[in-house]
């Protein structure tokens, strides 16, 4: 009986190879699959995150440099101008740069987004972007 | 500036004709040096002296009204693309406008004809398609691609979105309040009205609130009479109607019935035109006259021509006439 046992895990070990082979190499997979994931991750978290912090920057340099060339002419147009400037520089230094879980990361940069159009506008400042007169996209 | 007439004292960008005989529609104006693609929707100030018009060339373009025809006093840009809507607050100082890019723009209008910017508000996640004014309260609502409709309110010196009705189960063409405010009607591509309801703080039926802002709830549903897309809905604040415009050809007229419940309203169709145009129905505008409720339909055709008309479509220069006496009545 002993013997019998004996035989039964010698041929178990090979009739299971296969799966076992099956298993150990999707384990394999699996933890390689991750590190990869990780690697790519990353990479990818911080070509987003520099394409924001240079989107934020700019906004920020462009409206320093107009809170200071409007300094020097206070007057009453100016001042909603200024106003909206003071705005957008608070939004931007307020926002939270080290804490990418922040739960409003979107809706704060989508603001700041606004704030900045907002500012362009009154400024007179028009976009590079023109929309082409030959489009022809189907739009209602 | 001069225009392309014959005639030297035509101010730029319109071209005057001569009135029909009779009683009927004529145009009045064409204004065809404004913009460089489609224009999607025209509106009138209240004071009726100046006309919006939104185009798919991302500029929206203002005119004046003078006697011998219409000036462009300026052109409103910024949006990155299709402007879809524009309208005009009650007060007259403010307009909306919407696009493609997601965005609504707020703009204010001084005594010296100054438009500026007050706000840029991303709060949609689609192409926005329609924005409309409360009428009595600075409160704006937006219809979104992204099925929803949002309002918007001032909050200390900047514009925030106050509210988001979710319900619909798709695009939301279009939104009108009722005469009070107190219910905004919302028509989508899912072929249905909702009707809804606004809450107030400490309001009596128990709804909660956050803040100090109102909750809107959705009190009633209009679904099983439209086979197609609803492109529009129009709140007459005479009678208290709802006129729908739908993709296969159709204007309904929807009314109340005197329930004793009015959390729950409950709307029966009371008109149906059936191809009432050959082609869809873009547009329902209700018209209010001293003596009589007109309900004139309009189509709205994307103008291929670029030169639209006072209102790009012969239909909407009928409703500028009306409109005037309305105005000055006012």
């Amino acid at each position: 009986m002993a013997a019998a046992a004996a035989n039964s895990d010698m041929f178990d070990e090979i009739v299971m190879a296969e799966e076992r082979f099956h298993g150990e190499g999707y384990q394999e997979g699996y933890a390689e699959g991750s590190h990869v994931g990780v690697i790519e991750g990353r990479r990818y978290g911080s070509l987003h995150g520099a394409k924001i912090g240079s989107e934020i920057g700019c906004y920020l340099g462009f409206a320093l440099t107009w809170q200071c060339l409007l300094q020097k002419c206070v007057d009453e147009k100016n001042c909603k101008k200024i106003r909206a400037l003071d705005s957008l520089i608070g939004m931007i230094q307020k926002f939270p740069y080290e804490d990418p879980m922040y739960d409003k990361l979107q809706e704060d940069l989508e603001k700041i987004r606004g704030k900045f159009k907002q500012v362009r506008s009154m400024l007179n400042i028009q976009s590079d972007f023109r929309i082409g007169t030959e489009r022809s996209s189907l739009t209602f | 500036g001069y225009g392309e007439g014959s005639d030297p004292h035509t101010p730029l960008g319109s071209t005057p004709f001569p009135l029909p005989p009779g009683p009927g529609w004529g145009c009045r104006a064409v204004l065809g040096e404004g913009h460089q693609r489609t224009v999607r929707r025209v509106a009138w100030s209240p004071c009726g002296s100046y006309l919006a018009s939104a185009s798919f060339d991302a500029t929206t373009c203002i005119w004046k009204r003078e006697e011998d025809g219409f000036e462009c006093v300026t052109t409103l840009e910024g949006h990155e693309n299709e402007v879809k809507s524009v309208a005009w607050a009650p007060s007259g100082n403010l307009l909306a406008t919407c696009s493609r890019d997601k965005s609504v723009w707020v703009w204010e209008v001084d005594e010296e004809e100054e438009y500026e910017c007050v706000s840029v508000l991303n709060s949609h996640t689609q192409d926005v398609k329609h924005v409309v004014w409360h009428p009595n309260q600075e409160l704006l609502a937006s219809a979104s691609y992204d099925d929803t409709v949002k309002l918007y309110h001032e909050e200390e010196d900047d514009w925030v979105c106050c509210a988001t009705l979710e319900g619909h189960e798709s695009t939301v063409w279009s939104v009108a309040f009722d005469r009070s405010g107190e219910r905004l009607a919302s028509c989508s591509d899912d072929k249905t009205v909702r009707i809804w309801r606004q809450y107030k703080p400490g309001n009596e039926e128990g709804v909660a609130c956050s803040g100090t802002d109102p909750t809107w709830k959705c009190i009633c549903t209009l679904s099983g009479y439209h086979t197609r897309t609803i492109y529009d809905v129009a709140w007459c604040h005479l009678t208290g109607a709802l006129a729908t415009a739908c993709g296969d050809d159709a204007i309904r007229i929807f009314e109340e019935s005197a329930s004793a419940e009015p959390q729950q309203p409950t709307f029966s169709l009371s008109a149906h035109v059936p191809r009432a145009h050959s082609q869809d129905v873009n547009c329902v505008v209700t018209l209010h006259c001293s003596a009589s409720v007109l309900r004139t339909s309009v189509e709205a055709e994307p103008s291929r021509k670029k030169r639209p008309r006072v209102s790009f479509s012969r239909h909407i220069s009928r409703i500028a006439r009306a409109v005037f006496p309305v105005s000055f009545l006012e």
